[in-house]
């Protein structure tokens, strides 16, 4: 036991009956414990009748802090005695079973379609890619027209049209926001736009009426095919893995030239060729291309100043490929069974 | 485009293996979608292998054998070939067999012994010339194996996917040049000197701008009959029938060319007049497939004297077709303006192989070739004397000169992301049959006619790029940083919505964006509600899909209907999408908003031992919309109304006065017209409205004081809304912190029209800590005032 004066002995005597509450396992010790501290003989009746030794100026601070000692020891003991229950045992937090389950909430995702759109936005973000939208009942005007589709010619058969009226469509490509964008600011511009777009296709396994698509636009002082391939060769590596390839091949799109077509290494076998790609170790994953001069000049950029590169990825496909899904009305049949195996991180464990 | 690999052959060496030539034409730009292999196809020829091989009892030139055709035993055969001998693989045809020429294989007995099949020969199998004797097999395989399509492998089909930016590739011809370029080998083109003009014949062009060329050709004495069997071969290889001489010849210029032919019966020709002119308006035409037409003037013709012969670039007409007994022809090359093509193929439904090339612009520079290359092949067939002249209109003799189309060295440079020399592209260029006059800075590249996709720079550019090859351009792997990406507080703000709904248990949708011009109808809404216009569709996939969508609470009812399993005990579905709202007067692009629709139904929370499962009210919903406008930072500037529409009742939000968001419960008619099964709650809210993180928080002082609770009871008539007795507590009480509502009670032994709430108040100063007396005093107060608006008084028992 300390000695009166001794404002640390009177902590250790909190510490120590804290220890001596805890260590008690049933109401019987426990009363032990507190007969021991706050007794009749208990400790803190010790320390009261230690008062006198004090110097009289000391002993009405001495007797405020024994007492409230003794409020927070009492405090120690109630909040011990009503864990130990009525019974005298530990209060069971269990219900005698912890193996039951725990309270679930129910559980809820994100579509698998916004979960490949948010990891394209985070590659192109880190890029330097800004995002940009528009609408998609949109005009022929910047849908065809200013995209360098002359009226009446055959390159707008390459893409079947729903038509409002004569002048405004449904977008079958996000390509219209290329010349709004540009319309409304100066280069450096750097976008991507996903967003829905529409062909007047009847729906099979590999077609639907609407898809979703993401647009990307690059313009600056010499941009060139080579930032294209490099753009697209590190989103292709971060999208789909470090050994992925892609390769170009020459196509035709109106408002791009050069223009080409590219291919990413079959994911599945790597290249040496199966079923998911043909025999051909290649996948289509999008169309891309250098911004034609004349949709520069429809948006108001002198060509000679300004180069560009544009690119247009199928997000449904992209989709399809990365999560073997084999047939693209399931993206938007909107089957919970089907859009729950997308909502982990990673694959979902087999059941035992 | 449908290639024959022989037909190719006749312009350009091609050694390469199929598979291979179709990989490069593809990365060159001609994509290979498919490699068809043709073999003459048999039932019945078998592969076997001879046993025995002895004299025909009966025939010095015969022998008869013993053939092992996987039968079972052996077969045995008479053969009148020389070089039959034991031990060879042979092709066997066996009883019921049907081979090249239809020949049905039969049991029969030759000179007395029995012959049970047929050892073949090439000429038998037609997989070549015979050379006298059988086939002797060179590979091996199991007695009795079929042999259909795997002898006498004929050719190849490539079919190639060709652009609208490239005619010049719809012929054997312009690919046979592309494969010259890719592998740098010579082409050989067709000999097609033109002949000379001056034909005596009545040839009127009515506009030089509907027709800019025209070449009219002339046979006499026509022989009407089958064409030469390497032409056939040709053109059933790529998928044409052949027809007749004359017939086939058309074909194959246009297949070699790409120039369409046409050739009139000359006889049938009224005033032995070919008038290109616009059609009379209501003036008809019965065209080759024997369909009469009606015709306008926005159609281009080829009449005679009197009437239409053709649809100009479409299609011929019955009057002056190619008969058997035809004797005279008129021979027609030429060049329709494509706009006219494309818009009488659209209005006549009537798509050609000549169509389709006059649309992408026929080549101005090859019509009186291609004329000299029809008399050509006619007279060399004996179907026919060609006249020597022509009858010849060219409305711009300059237009079939080749074009200057400058290049600039730095600009070429500059797209393509390389460092070329002037000389280097020319070499490029000039592999593509593109000659060029080099400069220091630039090159002034020689364009021929039949590049009508080469008109400027850029074209020339994406050449360039084409040949260089595109997979040698960027192999630096260096990313350019020159922007930084900035953030879209629209996108985030969906995005939070999005992450916020998930984690309360919601399973994203996404639904279609077009909509069933009924729904509007089946959801009730009234005419008033602008949700009730939709944009149409003119040309719509079904009636169902014909409209854009006005709200998603149709698409998630029908989601609720067909795609969720009778199972499911939580229906938590969300979607975030666009709804299209017409424009004023319909004029312009409708307005589009970004809505945020839930739906809720079944059961609230999961089956689980430690607590009763409950069913879902409309207090989960509205609760959802609350939580989620806390999460926003929205409770003071929204109001709050109940409504009673159609489609349902609820509440709806506002802010500024404008509504912006609505929880409700589905009306029933609603259920059934969309055959669902209720109850379903749904919650809707205008995502633009939504602030998007302009604004952000700002630090505002904590009170260090303690909280005094007290719980109010009070009972008030059952018409006494919770809001209004909310904000008179609020207007009345002074240091009130919450005020939060944890019993409510109807009916029962309050009586009959009376209800009581049980309110806990949490008060709280940020002066100092309140003293219980005065915190009473409060609450005496606010019931006091309650009495004295709503007559409630304090609940006792």
């Amino acid at each position: 036991m300390s000695g009166p004066a001794d404002r640390d002995g009177v902590r250790e005597v909190a510490r120590s009956a804290a220890r001596a509450f805890a260590e008690a396992g049933d109401l019987a010790a426990l009363e032990e414990a507190r007969v021991r501290f706050l007794g009749r003989k208990g400790e803190i009746t010790a320390l009261l009748r230690s008062i006198g030794e004090l110097p009289l100026e000391e002993r009405p601070a001495f007797g405020e802090t024994i007492n409230d000692l003794k409020s927070e020891i009492e405090g120690l003991f109630e909040s011990r005695r009503s864990a130990l229950g009525a019974n005298g045992a530990e209060e069971d937090h269990f219900s005698g079973d912890a193996t039951l389950p725990g309270r679930r909430a129910t559980a809820g995702g994100t579509h698998v379609l916004r979960r490949v759109v948010s990891e394209m936005k985070a590659i192109f973000f880190g890029m330097g890619y800004s995002l940009a939208e528009g609408p998609d009942v949109e005009l022929d005007y910047y849908n065809f027209e200013a995209l360098n589709f002359p009226v009446d010619h055959p390159s707008r058969d390459l893409q079947d049209t729903f038509y409002v009226n004569r002048d405004i469509l449904l977008r079958t490509q996000t390509s219209p926001v290329q010349v709004r964008y540009m319309e409304r600011h100066r280069p450096p511009i750097r976008i991507i736009v996903p967003g829905r777009v529409y062909r007047n296709e009847t729906p099979d396994p590999s077609h639907a009426a609407e898809f979703l698509q993401m647009e990307g636009l690059y313009v600056d002082r010499n941009v060139s095919l080579a930032d294209l391939r490099n753009d697209i060769a590190f989103f292709a590596r971060s999208f789909f893995g470090a050994d992925a390839k892609v390769r170009f091949r020459p196509h035709f799109f109106p408002f791009t030239e050069p223009s080409a077509e590219v291919d990413m290494s079959c994911f599945s076998c790597g290249g040496s060729g199966c079923a998911i790609c043909g025999r051909t170790g290649w996948i289509e994953i999008m169309g891309a291309g250098m911004v034609h001069p004349h949709v520069f000049r429809y948006a108001g950029y002198d060509p000679d100043a300004y180069t560009g590169f544009a690119f247009g990825i199928g997000i449904e496909r992209t989709a399809m490929l990365k999560y073997g899904i084999d047939d693209i009305r399931r993206l938007l049949g909107n089957d919970l069974r089907f859009l729950g195996q997308f909502w982990s991180e990673a694959a979902p464990e087999v059941a035992r | 485009m449908k290639a024959s690999l022989n037909w190719l052959k006749r312009y350009v060496d091609v050694a390469e293996h199929p598979d291979t030539l179709a990989h490069d034409l593809t990365m060159f730009g001609l994509n290979v979608e498919s490699i068809e292999s043709l073999a003459p196809s048999y039932s019945g020829v078998v592969f076997g292998t001879v046993l025995e091989c002895g004299k025909h009892p009966g025939a010095d030139r015969l022998s008869l054998c013993s053939v092992d055709a996987g039968r079972g035993r052996p077969l045995s055969i008479v053969c009148g070939a020389p070089n039959v001998r034991a031990g060879q693989r042979v092709a066997v045809a066996v009883e019921g067999a049907v081979l090249a020429g239809g020949l049905r294989i039969k049991r029969s007995k030759i000179r007395g012994q029995l012959s049970e099949g047929m050892i073949c020969s090439s000429t038998e199998l037609g997989v070549g010339e015979d050379g006298g004797g059988i086939l002797v097999l060179d590979f091996d395989d199991s007695p009795g194996a079929s042999l259909d399509g795997r002898l006498g492998q004929t050719d190849y089909v490539l079919d190639i996917e060709i652009t609208p930016n490239r005619p010049d590739l719809l012929s054997h011809l312009g690919i046979a040049r592309e494969i010259a370029a890719l592998y740098r080998r010579e082409l050989r083109p067709p000999a097609l000197a033109p002949l000379d003009g001056g034909a005596e014949f009545r040839l009127e062009i009515e506009s030089g701008a509907d027709c800019p060329r025209y070449t009219a050709a002339f046979v006499d004495g026509v022989a009407v009959g089958p064409s030469p069997v390497w032409m056939q071969k040709l053109l059933r290889a790529v998928g044409q029938s052949p027809i007749n001489n004359v017939v086939d010849v058309t074909n194959f210029v246009l297949l070699e060319l790409g120039q369409p032919i046409h050739a009139f019966d000359r006889d049938a020709l009224a005033g032995d007049a070919i008038v290109v002119r616009r059609a009379r308006k209501g003036e008809r035409i019965v065209t080759l497939d024997g369909v009469e037409r009606e015709l306008d003037p926005s159609i281009l013709v080829i009449a005679d004297a009197e009437h239409a012969v053709a649809v100009a670039g479409v299609m011929g007409g019955r009057d002056a077709e190619v008969r058997p007994e035809t004797k005279r022809l008129v021979i027609e090359s030429a060049m329709f303006e494509p706009r006219l093509v494309r818009k009488a193929r659209r209005q006549l439904f009537l798509d050609t192989e000549a169509s389709y090339r006059f649309e992408r612009e026929a080549d101005i520079g090859v019509m009186a070739a291609a004329a000299a290359r029809v008399c050509g092949l006619i007279a060399e067939m004996k179907a026919g004397v060609p006249d020597a002249r022509t009858a010849e209109y060219v409305h711009d003799r300059g237009a079939l000169e080749s074009r200057t189309v400058a290049l600039r060295v730095a600009q070429t440079n500059r797209v393509m992301g390389t460092q070329l020399a002037a000389d280097d592209i020319a070499a490029l260029l000039d592999r593509l049959s593109l000659p060029s006059r080099t400069g220091p800075d630039a090159l002034a590249v020689s364009v021929p006619t039949f590049r009508r996709d080469l008109v400027e720079e850029v074209d020339l550019i994406e050449e360039t790029a084409r040949v260089y090859g595109y997979d040698n351009i960027g192999r630096d792997e260096t990313i350019r940083c020159g922007t930084f990406s900035i953030p879209s507080p629209e996108d985030r703000r969906s995005e939070l919505v999005a992450g916020h709904l998930v984690a309360r248990g919601f399973a994203e949708a996404i639904t279609s964006s077009f909509m069933d011009p009924a729904s509007p109808g089946k959801m009730r809404w009234d005419d008033a509600d602008e949700r009730s216009r939709c944009v149409r569709i003119a040309n719509p996939l079904t009636e169902a899909q014909s409209a854009m969508r006005t709200s998603l609470v149709p698409g998630l009812l029908d989601v609720l209907r067909r795609n969720t399993p009778a199972e499911a005990e939580e229906i938590r579905i969300f979607e975030i999408g666009k709804v299209f709202i017409p424009a004023p007067g319909g004029a312009g692009l409708p307005r589009e908003d970004l809505r945020c629709t839930a739906i809720l139904s079944r059961q609230a929370d999961p089956l689980q031992w430690m607590q009763p499962q409950r069913e879902c009210d409309f207090f989960d919903a509205k609760g959802e919309v609350e939580t989620l406008f806390e999460r926003f930072g929205l409770c003071g500037s929204v109001s709050v109304s109940e409504t009673s529409g159609a489609s349902g009742r609820g509440v709806r939000w506002f802010r500024g006065g404008k509504p912006f968001a609505e929880a409700f419960v589905v009306a029933r008619p609603v259920l059934e017209a969309f055959d669902v099964e209720g109850p379903v709650y749904c919650f809707d809210i205008l995502v633009d409205e939504l602030p998007a993180g302009a604004q952000w928080p700002v630090m505002s002082p904590v009170s260090p004081y303690p909280a005094v609770k007290r719980d109010l009871c009070i009972v008030v008539d059952d018409r006494v809304r919770f809001y209004d007795i909310r904000e008179a507590i609020a207007g009345e009480a002074h240091f009130l912190d919450s005020l939060r509502v944890f019993d409510y009670y109807r009916g029962g032994h309050l009586g009959e029209g009376k209800r009581s709430f049980t309110f806990r108040l949490s008060f709280r100063s940020p002066d100092g800590t309140l003293d219980g007396m005065a915190v009473d005093r409060e609450v005496q107060r606010i019931l006091a005032a309650l009495h004295r608006e709503f007559g409630a008084v304090l609940r006792t028992e």
